[in-house]
């Protein structure tokens, strides 16, 4: 039997693995999918980002999807026929080894989003049940361990820090950064390196960035990503099993007694083990916990509370560009521009809240950088004239031509809290299954008139920068659509067994032993990427583990 | 194209995408959606030919690929077709046998038209993966598609063409 048996080997599992396995107990990842590292990773375009490699096809595994308007009524989308994709990295380590790695803590004011800044009609609005103060020792923990880069400069909403810095250099920069830099002190704005989980040096025994130029959405071949699977699971001894599609827990006695596994070929196995790790990601650990029903758990595995599914969450916003055309440049600047490989790497979190009238509004965060390099989707951003008519021909050669090696489009991208509502939540569906005959989930999906405000005060702002600096063809988006690669939600922790289905050491209120890592615990989501967090509150979970196994 | 029986006929359906034409109610012939579209990507992206790229077999990867889902497939081959039978209409000739000038203009008719605005995109897209993707799917010559923008391809580069199964294969 093993000591700890963890579903699911992303940001949510892996410290859990790491930390116990290198104390010694026996520890079992399962995951889904496949083993991909430092020497399969490639930057196959094709592959990557147009045959979607790193997700499951969605004819054998897909989400029903409810999208709830304002008055209350619903339309229905079929995850296979809409294409609407929900999923985000099927291999070891998840979705940490695709993501860009830009790094920031939550404030403390984040933590008591209800106590700082009042109730919101309409919203289920609450406080986290631990302080900042009480996850900042594991933020420290995850610079230190994971990697993060940057350099920390003081400005208004700056958190409190147990260390003066970063642990890692900043990496290096686009000379279009000063061009920035510039245009924020004219704006009499606060930049602010991005803190990176990306090694800017050979470090942690892993090595630095080679600036591939393909980050985001990209394995990295160098190990200079801090993903789960580099920081974390190949510094470990713990067991991964691969091709492990976990579709139920058994329970009896207040305990999780065994996890149930399907490969992809529908060969059943079992693991036993004293404590459960769920860390599938927040949409599919509640899907598992509600297909795991029991006589004494009828609506889902520790549900008694009725909350299990409740309160989903992603991370509100949007994104919007502009575009630095050579007509406006000179010699230098053009070289400046086009340099490829290095990063942008500039935040802004001047209107981490702001006031509005008589009311302080909870703000959030800007990321900056340079759009993605993939180039088949560059040029096929080329296919229309402004008029909407699609190009083809030597028309279509010469824009291609014109755009790609004349232009480069700096972009933005708008972090703010998505309002936990009543219709934002997982359940699963009672018709539809997935390749293996289980249920699949249902993600009704709802958000809040206020998260689009907010969306749209901090987006103007990012405007103004691009104003500034120079740049023509501004615009941007501020929808309610839901980034699939920002979810946290459906298993809120708290401390009343009533309203929470974690206890605020994450373990599930109605059994003895099994916890949630993922981001299903967060009540609310902060206005900043969720994986450092996640990261974070896996750590301390580790600690509670660990202590609990040596007692 | 002829076929000696049904199940030749059938076989050459799913593997070359066969595609029937009308012409009002009578069937006006057979051709294959890939054939249409080797011409086509030529007419609607004369540039990577000139770039010595060639995509035209890369469309079989596409019709054969298990990650590009039985609806895109579909739409591909009845694309085709549609375009064949508005050749026919216009010149009583498939596509693929019009001079250069008279495809100009059955080109300019059907990108008027939201199938085939919509259809000629889809092609496009699939046009530019063979010209701008890796090397290894057989496009993109010599990286003159990269050349041609000044992009460095992104390193590692894969030594095997995902073909969606599994991981990696050839």
């Amino acid at each position: 039997m093993y000591d700890v048996c963890i579903v699911g080997s992303g940001a949510g599992g892996s410290p859990i693995a790491y930390e116990l396995a290198n104390a010694g107990f026996k520890v079992v990842v399962l995951e889904k999918g496949e083993l991909y590292d430092e020497s399969t990773f490639n930057k196959d375009e094709i592959a990557v980002s147009r045959r979607d490699m790193f997700t499951p096809p969605l004819s054998e595994q897909k989400h029903i999807i409810n999208e709830y308007s304002q008055s209350g009524k619903f339309t229905r989308y079929d995850g296979e026929k809409s294409g609407w994709n929900f999923w985000n990295g099927s291999l070891v380590g998840g979705s940490s080894n695709l993501m860009s790695g830009y790094f920031h803590r939550m404030k403390p004011n984040d933590f008591q989003l209800l106590s700082v800044y009042g109730e919101v009609k309409g919203a289920n609005v609450v406080d986290w049940c631990i302080s900042y103060d009480e996850l900042e020792p594991y933020y420290e923990k995850v610079e230190q361990v994971i990697g993060v880069s940057g350099k920390i400069v003081e400005h208004d909403f700056q958190e409190p820090r147990s260390t003066p810095d970063l642990p890692f250099p900043m990496l290096e920069t686009n000379g279009v950064t000063k061009w920035f830099d510039g245009a924020c002190e004219e704006l009499e704005f606060t930049p602010i390196p991005t803190p990176r989980a990306i090694l800017s040096q050979n470090a942690l025994g892993r090595n630095g960035c080679y600036y591939s130029n393909f980050c985001g959405s990209y394995g990295c071949a160098s190990g200079a990503k801090g993903s789960a699977r580099a920081a974390l699971l190949q510094k470990c001894k713990a067991k991964v099993v691969t091709d492990a599609f976990v579709y139920k827990l058994d329970s009896k006695d207040g305990k999780v007694v065994r996890a149930h596994y399907y490969t992809k070929h529908r060969i059943p196995h079992v693991v036993n083990a004293k404590i459960f790790v769920l860390a599938a990601q927040a949409i599919e650990s509640s899907r598992l916990l509600l297909n795991s029903k029991t006589k004494e758990f009828p609506n889902g595995l520790a549900n008694s509370s009725g909350e299990l599914g409740k309160n989903l969450i992603f991370s509100a916003g949007g994104s919007g560009s502009g575009r630095f055309i050579f007509e406006k440049l000179t010699k230098e600047q053009r070289q400046e521009l086009m340099q490829p490989g290095l990063f942008f790497n500039r935040s802004l979190q001047d209107w981490y809240d702001y006031e509005d009238g008589c009311h302080i509004y909870k703000g959030g965060t800007i990321d900056f950088l340079f759009e993605h390099q993939n180039l088949i989707s560059r040029v096929s951003r080329e296919l229309y004239d402004d008029e909407g008519n699609l190009l083809w021909g030597e028309k279509l050669a010469e824009k291609i031509e014109k755009t790609l090696t004349t232009s480069r489009v700096l972009t933005f991208e708008v972090f703010n809290d998505w309002l936990p509502t009543d219709h934002c939540n997982v359940a699963v569906d009672e018709k539809e299954s997935d390749k293996w005959g289980v249920p699949v989930g249902v993600i009704n999906l709802n958000s809040h008139p206020q998260d689009l405000e907010v969306g749209e005060h901090l987006a103007k702002n990012a405007v103004k920068v691009l104003e500034e600096m120079g740049a023509v063809e501004i615009d941007y988006s501020i929808s309610s659509s839901p980034p699939p690669n920002l979810v946290a939600g459906g298993c809120r922790f708290g401390n009343d067994p009533k309203t929470s289905v974690l206890d605020k050491n994450c373990k599930a209120h109605d059994l003895e032993n099994l916890y949630v890592t993922d981001a299903s615990f967060m009540p609310t989501g902060g206005s900043v990427p969720y994986t450092w967090t996640i990261y974070a509150n896996s750590f301390r979970v580790a600690d509670v583990i660990k202590k609990e196994l040596l007692s | 194209m002829t076929f000696k029986n049904r199940r030749n006929f059938l076989k050459a359906g799913v593997l070359s995408s066969a595609v029937i034409i009308m012409s009002g109610c009578s069937v006006f012939g057979i051709t294959t959606a890939r054939d249409t579209i080797k011409v086509l990507e030529n007419d609607l992206f004369p540039r990577a030919k000139e770039l010595g790229i060639n995509t035209a077999d890369y469309i079989s990867i596409i019709l054969r690929h298990p990650r590009v889902t039985k609806e895109d497939k579909r739409f591909l081959k009845n694309g085709a077709k549609w375009l064949n039978e508005t050749s026919v209409e216009m010149f009583k000739k498939q596509y693929t046998k019009l001079s250069s000038e008279k495809r100009h203009l059955v080109l300019k008719n059907v990108t008027q038209t939201k199938w085939g605005s919509s259809w000629c995109d889809t092609v496009l897209r699939y046009t530019f993966e063979a010209a701008f993707g890796d090397p290894i799917y057989g496009g993109n010559n010599k990286e003159a598609g990269w050349k041609w923008l000044a992009f460095e391809g992104g390193k590692p580069r894969p030594t095997k063409m995902y073909l969606g199964r599994g991981s990696y294969n050839v």
